[in-house]
């Protein structure tokens, strides 16, 4: 007799979950009620993995619109400029500063259009699990230096001024030296990008128990903070920038390169006042 | 919707020694999201922790956890609920000092008469550096080391929301880098659901959302 209420017990729970509507009925030291809470707890996470999976499935129906839509406009411009090109040759006239213009707008074309298809490959090796993180233990006062030199030029286009500290110039830290510049370049590039004319870069690692910081701060147009925790998702780009370049890629990438390492990245900004970054790195 | 608090009003007192600590209260909190609660000390923050996590009853107003209306269930039963669904995270430490770290992590899981999910603890306790110190007491570790083995029992259970209140309240600055680095850490690892009570504004820069309370409301 007992065994067949448990029974019908046990299939009413099935029943429920079947239609989504499964609650645990009382929360007691019964095994019964123990079976409860963690049929529960499975459906919660089978329910929970089904919308990530149709998540990740709208995100990258998005991406391939969204690459395919914006590759689209750099190879037409590069077939015009090219047919434009080659009238002129044709023509042998001295055309020659058209020709250098011409050219210098193909370059800047297949320029763009290299950017847009390494970060589909980046994507889709990030998707398909293929980033493998490495991480060593590495110095990170050099690391950061060099990578800031990389940025040089950009800065210089907008007369920035690079000013950098460290608590600790020796101190090490766990990263994967190729990934973790990725990363840091995305900030840096966005620190850059984001930044007003003549302004400064302020960069300053510092040294905890158990991370290595590496913070960025620049002055510019800043996020706000109901943006700031949008900002790591992938394609979110903010309205107020649409006009850039990117696809939002930069700072998603960044975020799962640290993540994997065993570090974060944190971001506090105040609107129109400039933004900090700040790069978490295990010590290990 | 993991967590849902509807017009959640908590009074004390009566009459003129009335105090309204919290008063009218909504509140959602999404799967997966890690939301910071700021507020002055005195703002109701910690009152409202204590509601969400079932630890006080309002006066008014509901609190549903994971689809359960908390004022449903009866002292014994909501006792119960709470070791199941909720982990909780105090600013001092809590842990039981005759009993090792490891002991003391899996305590709400064997106190509930279930096994431990060995791979995922091991997981858990790698990912909180506490891999060397399975075999101390309390009393050897230091106040951050502590914390971390207070987040480990919290994650345990694989609560449905951890719920932290000034989890570094008692740390000193370095130190609560350190802490709230790895509560961020493994929560985005685990996917898991966090409210976490803070006075400090940087500290809750930490979270995806950030609600402010004042006077017993959310501004």
């Amino acid at each position: 007799m007992f065994h067949n209420r448990t029974l019908d017990h046990l299939d009413k729970m099935l029943s429920d979950a079947i239609n989504g509507e499964f609650q645990e009925s009382d929360y007691d030291e019964t095994e019964l009620s123990r079976l409860e809470t963690k049929w529960k707890h499975f459906l919660s996470a089978s329910q929970l993995s089904k919308n990530q999976l149709d998540k990740a499935k709208r995100n990258i129906e998005g991406l391939i619109a969204d690459i395919a839509h914006q590759t689209r406009t750099p190879i037409a411009n590069l077939k015009l400029y090219s047919a434009l090109l080659e009238e002129c040759l044709q023509k042998r006239e001295d055309a020659v500063s058209d020709e250098q213009k011409l050219l210098q707008e193909m370059i800047m074309q297949t320029e763009k259009l290299e950017f847009l298809v390494q970060s589909l490959t980046k994507m889709s090796r990030l998707e398909s699990n293929i980033i493998t993180v490495n991480p060593q233990c590495e110095k990170v006062v050099p690391f950061v230096k060099e990578t800031i030199s990389l940025m040089e030029a950009a800065a210089r286009k907008k007369q920035l001024v690079w000013e950098f500290g460290a608590s600790n110039e020796t101190c090490t830290a766990m990263f994967d030296s190729k990934w973790t510049r990725e990363a840091l370049e995305n900030i840096l590039d966005n620190a850059v990008k984001y930044s007003f004319e003549n302004s400064t870069v302020r960069v300053f690692i510092e040294e905890y128990g158990l991370y290595v910081s590496i913070s960025v701060k620049n002055e510019g147009i800043g996020i706000s903070e109901k943006e700031s925790s949008r900002i790591f998702e992938r394609f979110y780009r903010s309205e107020k920038v649409l006009q850039k370049e990117g696809v939002g890629l930069g700072l998603y990438l960044a975020r799962e390169i640290l993540q994997r390492e065993n570090g974060y990245i944190e971001v506090r900004s105040v609107e129109g006042n400039g933004a900090e970054f700040i790069l978490y790195l295990w010590k290990g | 919707m993991v967590l849902k608090a509807e017009n959640i009003v908590k009074h004390y007192g009566t009459e003129e020694n009335l105090v309204k600590a919290l008063d009218g209260v909504n509140l959602e909190v999404k799967r997966g999201e890690f939301a910071a609660i700021v507020g002055t000390s005195g703002s109701g923050k910690s009152t409202l922790l204590h509601m969400l996590g079932g630890l006080d009853r309002p006066t008014s107003g509901k609190v549903t956890v994971d689809g359960k209306d908390l004022s449903t269930l009866k002292e014994d039963a909501l006792c119960i609920f709470r070791r199941r669904k909720i982990g909780f995270v105090f600013q001092s430490f809590n842990l039981v000092p005759v009993l090792n770290v490891y002991e003391n992590i899996v305590l709400p899981i064997q106190l509930d008469g279930n096994q431990e999910d060995r791979g995922f603890m091991e997981q858990v306790i790698c990912t909180l550096g506490l891999q060397d110190k399975l075999e101390s007491l309390p009393r050897q570790l230091s106040g951050g080391q502590q914390q971390r083995v207070a987040i480990a029992r919290a994650l345990a259970s694989k609560p449905v929301i951890l719920l932290a209140d000034e989890p570094t309240g008692n740390l000193d600055s370095r130190t609560s880098q350190d802490v709230l680095g790895l509560l961020k850490v493994t929560g985005e690892k685990f996917g898991q659901t966090m409210v976490m009570i803070t006075h400090n504004e940087a500290i809750a820069q930490m979270a995806d959302r950030i609600i402010r309370i004042e006077d017993g409301k959310i501004m």
